[in-house]
Parts: structure tokens; sequence; C-alpha cells
């Protein structure tokens, strides 16, 4: 019965976790090029009881845990900004961006010119071109992002954004800011494509995250309750055992 | 329970994005007004399990790390600076900025600020001024003689002065540009502040690099599009909504759990 007990507690632990995973996922919602998250829960065996030959009470419990969160790299919808320098990412590509330690990548194609009219993102980290970063000079015209990539201005083409390929979504860590960091360099693809003067909007799915977020405040109650249940039979058993004299 | 806090960032969020986008219909038909665009970004996540973590000796790795968020934060309202549609007005002093350029206004502590403003106006002496008595910059006089002023696509200012046939130069009106628009600071009065974001101007006559060109009789209005701004104001009304319910959420699984314990 003790087990039991425990059992429901390694549910409920989870729950928390879940719903936890869930409020930030909803939090999201309007971040631009945010990609939701799920939780993956797994059965955990008790390895204190090994056997099945042992009495029933002594065989293995099955716990729950939560392994890992699993990143939903589906594409989220497109907004037309009319931005030049909006560029909306599509299926598993990230953008590279400038960094002194590891590799990191966003999906966030909001990006801007600095005070230097160097290619920023919107926190202000320098957007990789070709092997370096690019600064336009004042006074150059018609500065935007062609389909494939490229920066272009009046004067011709400046060079290709670095565009990577995901092939595992689980190597990507999320470092906030709408950046990922990864421990090996992703892949190059030179045929990615993206929508220019757009947006990607969050993939969060609000009608899928609200009943996530009832099931998982059921499931928690539903806990409660045989938790309870047990402890009125405990209670019970102990009382009528007391008044055996 | 972490749920409550971040859902209450993400409530924080939408009420900013919201603000933004009330300002933006307010500014409806404000004369060369530029739309914002709340910016959010992700906070920082927790890592309970980290990715690629030995789980065994024969070096076994964790495939997918355990990472949670702690909710979002408003990062910027970034101007769209894009150029707003062109109305007809026939008022004489009237110029719409076709392109990147902003007017110089001299303020009155002496300070420069830049506006796409263009309904300009004559003061007490005659000199050219904005709808809140400011002085352009470089400061034109018309003589009181004049019955008619042209402004040309360049800013060329000519006044034909009566009795006269042929119109006189009386000035020129220039427009500075910034490497990095969206970095100016907002005064208010439709008025923009240089930062450090923004970069230092570049000065000079209308027409050239990409400065654009001034258009007389007519203004710049508003770059708000009314069905943009209210459609993302009901996504951020049901944004806002479906962060609420987690807090009830959670609100409800930790009342659940307070009912456990019963003495």
């Amino acid at each position: 019965m003790e087990n039991a007990l425990l059992v429901g507690l390694s549910r409920q632990i989870t729950l928390q976790r879940n719903l936890d995973v869930i409020a930030n996922n909803v939090a999201n919602m309007n971040t631009t090029g945010f990609k939701s998250r799920g939780v993956n829960f797994e059965e955990f065996v008790s390895p204190t009881a090994r056997a099945d030959t042992l009495p029933r009470t002594q065989r293995r419990v099955s716990y729950v845990a939560d392994r890992g969160t699993n990143l939903d790299f589906t594409n989220g919808p497109v907004e037309v900004t009319g931005n030049p320098l909006d560029i909306a990412l599509r299926n598993n590509t990230l953008l590279a961006v400038q960094t002194t330690t590891g590799f990191k990548y966003t999906r966030n194609g909001s990006l801007a010119l600095d005070q230097n009219g160097t290619l920023v993102t919107s926190d202000g980290e320098r957007v990789l071109v070709g092997g370096g970063s690019i600064t336009i000079n004042p006074g150059t015209t018609g500065v935007s992002i062609a389909g494939d990539g490229t920066v272009e201005s009046a004067d011709g083409p400046l060079g290709r954004l670095q565009i990577v390929e995901v092939t595992d979504p689980s190597q990507l860590n999320n470092l906030g800011a709408n950046v990922y960091g990864t421990r090996t360099q992703l892949p190059e693809l030179p045929t990615a494509q993206i929508v220019p003067g757009a947006l990607e909007r969050s993939n969060v799915q609000p009608i899928l995250e609200m009943s996530r977020l009832i099931e998982v405040n059921r499931a928690y109650s539903s806990l409660a309750s045989m938790q309870q249940r047990l402890d009125e039979t405990r209670r019970s058993a102990v009382e009528r055992l007391a008044t055996v004299q | 329970m972490r749920a409550l806090y971040t859902a209450a960032t993400g409530m924080m969020a939408q009420e900013t994005n919201v603000q933004v986008i009330s300002n933006n219909i307010a500014n409806l038909r404000t004369t060369g007004y530029k739309r914002q665009r709340a910016q959010f970004q992700d906070l920082l996540y927790e890592t309970l399990r980290r990715a690629g973590a030995v789980t065994a000796a024969a070096g076994q790795q964790v495939p997918a790390a355990l990472e949670i968020g702690a909710g979002v934060k408003t990062v910027s309202t970034a101007r769209a600076m894009s150029q707003g549609p062109i109305s007809s007005t026939e008022r004489e002093y009237d110029v719409a900025i076709r392109g990147d350029g902003f007017l110089r206004v001299v303020l009155p502590d002496g300070a420069t600020a830049y506006t796409r403003d263009g309904s300009l106006n004559l003061d007490a002496q005659g000199q050219i001024v904005t709808s809140d008595g400011y002085l352009i910059d470089p400061t034109i006089a018309v003589p009181e003689t004049a019955v008619k002023v042209t402004i040309s696509p360049t800013g060329i200012v000519q006044a034909l002065l009566q009795g006269e046939v042929a119109a006189q130069d009386i000035g020129q009106i220039q427009l500075s540009t910034f490497v990095n628009k969206s970095g100016l600071s907002s005064l208010g009065d439709n008025l923009f502040a240089e930062t450090s974001a923004s970069g230092p101007p570049s000065t000079g006559n209308p027409g050239e690099e990409n400065r654009g060109n001034l258009q007389q009789y007519y203004l710049e209005e508003a770059n708000v599009n009314a069905v943009t701004e209210i459609s993302n104001l009901i996504s951020a009304q049901r944004a806002y909504e479906m962060n609420s319910k987690v807090v009830t959420a959670s609100d409800q699984m930790s009342s659940t759990t307070s009912q456990m314990f019963r003495g």
C-alpha cells in the first residue's frame, strides 16, 4: 500500500512539471519563431525487488518519470509584415548567429540593422552571412532578402544568410531569447528557401494546450482522490486493529 | 509549481501587446505615424536533465533533454518604418516624404528632432514651422509679398512674389536618413530623436541617395492597417484568456494538493 502512494506521488510530480511545460507554451503563444515542447514520460521500474518469482508484495513496482521534453519542430503560421528585413524560416532550418562560444542558432527571422549597419537579430546578435557578419554602408538603397536567403541591395547581392539544417531537433538546447545552442556545428543547407517580408509565428496550438491542461488537471485530482482513499483504508485498518481488545 | 508564474509572464506580455496595438489603433489617422509591434522572446530554461548525459557504463546517452522554460518577456516595440499611404490635402505647406528621409526640426531647447509629419505652416515671422510651431532646419523664411510657394520634389522652395513673373528660390528643405531607423527614440508629437542605436544622421537634399522625394499638397498617413491591428487584438485577447486558464488550472492543482491533507 505504501507503494501505491509512492506511485501516485511519482505521477503527481511529473504532472506538475507537465503543467509547467504547458504554461511555457501558452505564455509564448505570440513569440516569433517559438517551437512548442511536449513531455516524454517513461516507466521507471523500482530497482529493489527484481525477480517476478518473488511473492506478490515484493514484485516490481512501476513508477513514472519524465525523462525529457521533445521539441515540436513543425512549421508555425507565416504572418506577412512587409518589412524587407523580416524573414520566415520554413521546415527544419535555423539561422546561424555569431557567437564566441559554441554554436548558436535562431528561428526568429525579425532582423534589423544596428548603428553600424550590421545585420543583427532583434536581440542585437550578429547574423552570419557567408563566413562572418555583414555590414551595409549608409546610403545603400533597396536592402532586402531574397527567397533563397541572399541579402541584396540596389548594387547587387551582398552575401547569403547561413541557413542550417536541423536533422535531429533533440540536439537543440533552448538558451532562451529565441536562441538554440548545439554542441556540434549544424550543416549548412544551400538549397534552403525562406519567405521574405514575413515572420513565422509560434507553432503552439492553443486547443491542444488547453486540452492537455484539462487532462493534467483531472489526472492530478483523480490521483489525489485515490490517495485519499488509500489513506482512509489505512486509517480504518488502524482503527479496527486497535479495537480488538 | 512554476506554472503560475510562467502564466503570469504570459499575461503581462499580452497586456503589453494590447497596449501597443491600442496605441496603433489610436494613431490610425495620425500624420506620419509609424506602427509598433511588440516582440517577444522566451525566458531562460531550467535543464533538469541534460541531453547527451551518459546513462550507462556502455556510453548510452540521453537523447532529449528535460528543459522547462520560465515564460516569456517583451523584448522590444520595434517600429515598422515602412511608407504610409499618401493622401491629397491641397494645402500649400503640406509635404509628404516618399522614401526613407526625415525632416529636421529644431526643438525649443536647441536640440534636433526628426519627423515624418510634413504638415508645415508659417509662423508670425513668415518662417516655415511644424504644426507645433518648431522651426525646420535649415530655416526658410517666406517673404510677405509671396503669392504662391512651390516645393519641388528635391526640396527647393520657390516663391512667386507679387507683381513678378518668375519665381525665386528662397531655400532648400533637407532630409536626414539613419542606418537603423527602428533605433530612433520616440519623443511623442510625431517626433523622433537620434540614439546610439540609430546611428548618426546622414543629411542632404531630397532625391539623393535613399532620402526620398517631397510631394507638395500631400501628407503621409499612418502606416497602420486597421484589419491587421484588429486581428492582432483578437489574438492577443485570446492568448491572455488562455494564460489565465493556466493560472486557474495551476490554482486548482494546488488546492487539490492542500485538500489531500485531512489531519
